[in-house]
């Protein structure tokens, strides 16, 4: 046993290091090898601007799809100014920029040059636009001089980056030291404050509360899948930028969807009314009651951010739902008529179902899923599209089916093929030389061989049962993660496709060591000590 | 001494019989039925009737596909093959394009959505998709036998091709494909250097494992305490073993092609060709619109007839070339 908790770890560490080598490749891809001008291509705002106002666009959407770091000067002159170095007397000189270098004012010019020394001793370029003039001298529309400093992200440090910043442990410091939030801390309740505003019954809930921390409640019940939930540790796959904007893809992939669902809730402020927000999920927002009312008249600490209930599953359930009935269909149809096909080889049944495997294996996946989505439509009068805000179970019929169908096929023959493979074996002979009957020796001996090797794929097939499946997600429009990938890549989501990419080589490589393990339970003679081996 | 032959040709023992030396060279020989591998599979072949059809048929697919696109000057792009400017041209049903062109063979599909017709268009698709999957299917089966034999055979190259195999496997093939698609224009070319570039993988690891399964029996042992080269145990001992599994292997390869390129267009991501996965994306809207149904159907039929045919002649072919079915 603890030679196999060594394997394991092995394995384990030697996954982390092609997981890693995967991440590269696909930033290689993403990054560095395409074309990234590409992403103006649909961008409305980028072919209405013009001249020096159209580069610093430019470069300042760069720096959102994670191409580069970019820092206009303005934000330089904001910092200067939150650190006392600048008055704001001083500012509007500081941000006045001549119409070429030469013509900058005397503050300007010392602040310009403070922020090219310091930006080009970290490695940046500085850019300094010259206005952009008309024969009459008029500044042209977005014309205006400009300086800014950027570097291109090399591959090291952004990788370095992309896996520091993939776990947050979350403290008491996040909250910047120079914010007053009174005392920071974390504190333990038996009467978690969501279910105990306003009432006069005091309900048991324990939960931890954080200030100072990201978020507000770090642990907390409730009653929704899985009851507890924590939020110490936080999972960062990457930013999404066009396709969720802004929301990590593992919130993208988890988060509920569909349509509000209100419900009576008293707000910190003692404010009632129906609403959707989840107070559990609270995250800090610096200064946010200031500036927004609808804030300031429900919270009574800067912890507003929060996320809404909705009525639908997230993207990974709605995947994993209609994924695992179809993979536990499958071994359920899948097993025993290939078994079946094996044992009356040749028979009525192995014909029709080798004739089924070939038209699976065959027949472009499109064509048979829209086949199922036809015939369930107009035979079966099944529902075709998929509605979120619907509670009809009918809708889930015809994608877990067109699912089922190529895994079906897919046992079979791989059923089939063993049982065959262990028929002609000499321990089969000599149970029948024994006199057992030929359903005893089938049901006892046979099948259990044959089932080993199949077992290997169990753990893989209910893993990436959540990752969804792309064409059928499509065409019954299932809200599920299948599309993601797809979609990122066709929006240029640079942070997605590395996010979704990580993602699935993380289950993949999960599956394939599970699968292993399990099948080492189920045949005792398989072992991954090192010494058998 | 009256025996069956000596009545047949009213011969003595001695004028049937010739007397012949000794001769210890001679007596070494072996002999046998003459034996030919591949006239043996092509025996076993044609002995089903089924088989001759089905590869009648797909020699006639093939034909038709390279041959009508041709005897037509077929262009996606060109006159008189679009009525871009006449609108009631547009989606109509086989009985109202017959009524409207005239009885011809063009129009018994009906037309498509630039009054294009739809039979001339599955035609050049399967043309542009049956090409894409042999060029891709001989390249990967070419690079991924070569490659899988050597890796099954050395010891060194097996550490380090697993581990490129399990880097590569785990970097999604949509998105090698995309941005090979967005580098290079979505051409014919730049699709086949996209599946092939990884293509090729999957294949040499799955010759690896049946060369490594084959390896080490007794008869390849024997063979190489023998003194018999590497080159040769490969060559003569290994490689027609391995066949059947490579026609076997190509009956799916050949089809899957013609799947993945309906799929990949299918997300928005194919080439610029008109190929089959083309014709269904384009139409895909039409499926569900009523009256304009042959538009979709025929490509998705043709390119599933393609599919199952290639297959069952690749599945039957392997079957053939198993030297154990030419007894």
């Amino acid at each position: 046993m603890q030679q196999m908790g060594k394997y394991l770890v092995k394995r384990l560490l030697h996954g982390i290091v092609s997981i890693i080598c995967v991440v590269i490749i696909v930033m290689i891809l993403v990054y560095s090898l395409l074309d990234r001008e590409i992403i103006f291509a649909g961008d409305p705002n980028y072919s209405k601007m013009q001249s020096n106002a159209r580069v610093s666009y430019m470069y300042s959407r760069y720096e959102s799809f994670g191409y580069v770091d970019y820092v206009p000067y303005s934000e330089f002159i904001n910092e200067k100014l939150s650190t006392g170095e600048l008055t704001d007397e001083l500012r509007a000189d500081a941000v006045r920029l001549g119409k070429t270098a030469g013509d900058d004012n005397e503050t300007a010019k010392s602040f310009t040059n403070q922020f090219t020394e310091l930006y080009k001793s970290r490695g940046y370029e500085i850019i300094r636009l010259d206005a952009d003039v008309k024969s009459n001298g008029q500044v042209k529309d977005g014309g205006q001089a400009a300086i800014f400093a950027y570097r291109d992200r090399p591959l090291i440090s952004r990788l370095v980056s992309y896996f520091t910043d993939m776990f947050y442990i979350d403290n008491i410091h996040y909250v910047p030291d120079t914010v007053d939030i009174g005392k920071r801390g974390l504190t333990f309740t038996l009467f978690d404050p969501v279910y105990n505003t306003g009432t006069s019954s005091r309900k048991f809930a324990p939960a931890i509360i954080g200030n100072g921390t990201m978020h507000k409640y770090l642990l907390y019940f409730d009653n929704n899948f899985p009851f507890i939930h924590q939020n110490f540790l936080t999972l960062h796959l990457g930013e999404s930028y066009t396709v969720n904007r802004g929301i990590d893809v593992f919130q993208t992939m988890t988060d509920s969807q569909g349509s509000y669902v209100l419900h009576n809730m008293t707000f910190p402020t003692g404010l009632n009314e129906d609403s959707a927000d989840d107070l559990h999920t609270a995250t800090y927002a610096q200064g946010s009651r200031d500036i927004n009312k609808v804030y300031a008249e429900r919270f009574l600490d800067d912890y507003t951010n929060v996320s809404t209930t909705k009525f639908g599953m997230s993207r990974l359930g709605y995947s994993f739902v209609i994924g695992i009935i179809s993979t536990i269909l499958a071994y359920i149809l899948g097993l025993p008529i290939g078994l079946l096909m094996a044992r009356y080889k040749e028979g009525i049944l192995d014909k029709i179902g080798t004739v089924y495997i070939m038209f699976i294996i065959a027949v472009p996946s499109l064509a048979y899923i829209f086949l199922f989505k036809a015939i369930g439509g107009s035979a079966f009068h099944l529902p075709t599209v998929f509605n979120i805000d619907s509670t009809d179970k009918l809708m889930y019929i015809l994608p877990i089916i067109s699912l089922a169908l190529p895994s079906v096929a897919n046992l079979m023959k791989w059923m089939r093929r063993y049982m065959i493979d262990q028929m002609n074996s000499d321990y089969v002979k000599f149970a029948r030389s024994g006199g057992l009957s030929e359903t005893e020796i089938f049901a006892k001996h046979i099948w259990k061989n044959a089932a080993i090797p199949i077992t290997h794929g169990i753990p893989g097939s209910v893993i990436f049962a959540m990752t969804g499946a792309i064409i059928t997600e499509r065409v019954y429009s299932v809200p599920g993660a299948g599309g993601l990938l797809t979609v990122a890549i066709n929006r240029y989501d640079n942070g997605v496709i590395v996010g979704v990419t990580l993602f699935y080589a993380v289950l993949s490589v999960i599956s394939i060591i599970l699968g292993d393990v399990l099948m080492s339970m189920v045949d005792p003679r398989i072992s991954f000590s090192e010494k058998a081996r | 001494m009256d025996n069956e032959l000596n009545l047949k040709y009213n011969m003595t023992d001695e004028e049937l019989f010739a007397p012949v030396d000794h001769n210890d060279l001679e007596s070494e020989k072996i002999t046998a039925p003459r034996y030919s591998y591949w006239r043996s599979v092509f025996r076993v072949f044609f002995r089903k009737k089924i088989n001759i059809i089905i590869l009648l048929l797909l020699v006639f697919i093939i034909v038709f596909a390279y041959v009508y696109p041709a005897i037509i000057h077929y262009d996606p792009d060109v006159n008189p093959y679009v009525n871009l400017l006449d609108s009631s041209s547009k989606h109509l049903g086989p009985s109202a394009a017959m009524n409207y062109f005239g009885k011809n063979i063009h129009w018994i599909l009906g037309t498509g959505a630039s009054g294009e017709s739809t039979f001339d268009s599955i035609w050049y698709g399967s043309k542009i998709s049956i090409s894409l999957a042999f060029i891709c299917a001989a390249i990967n089966m070419t690079v991924g036998v070569l490659v899988g034999a050597v890796w099954g055979f050395s010891k060194r190259v097996d550490m380090f091709m697993t581990e490129v195999y399990n880097i590569v496997g785990n970097v999604p093939s949509i998105l090698l494909i995309s941005v090979l698609a967005m580098l290079f224009s979505p051409t014919f070319w730049t699709m086949v250097f996209a599946l092939t570039v990884i293509g090729w993988l999957g294949i040499a690891y799955f010759i690896r494992t049946q060369v490594v399964i084959i390896r080490d029996r007794e008869y390849n042992l024997a063979s190489r305490c023998l003194g018999t080269s590497t080159i040769k145990i490969a060559m003569k001992n290994i490689l027609p073993f391995m066949t059947s599994v490579i026609v076997t292997m190509l009956a799916t390869e050949l089809p899957s092609y013609i799947s993945t390129e309906v799929f990949l267009a299918y997300i928005g991501m194919g080439m610029s060709d008109m190929s089959l996965g083309r014709l269904i994306y384009a139409a895909e809207g039409a499926m569900v619109t009523p009256g304009w149904e042959m538009e979709f159907w025929s490509p998705v039929a043709i390119a599933s007839v393609i599919a199952v045919v290639l297959y069952v002649v690749g599945q039957n072919l392997g079957d053939a070339s198993d030297p154990r079915t030419h007894m």
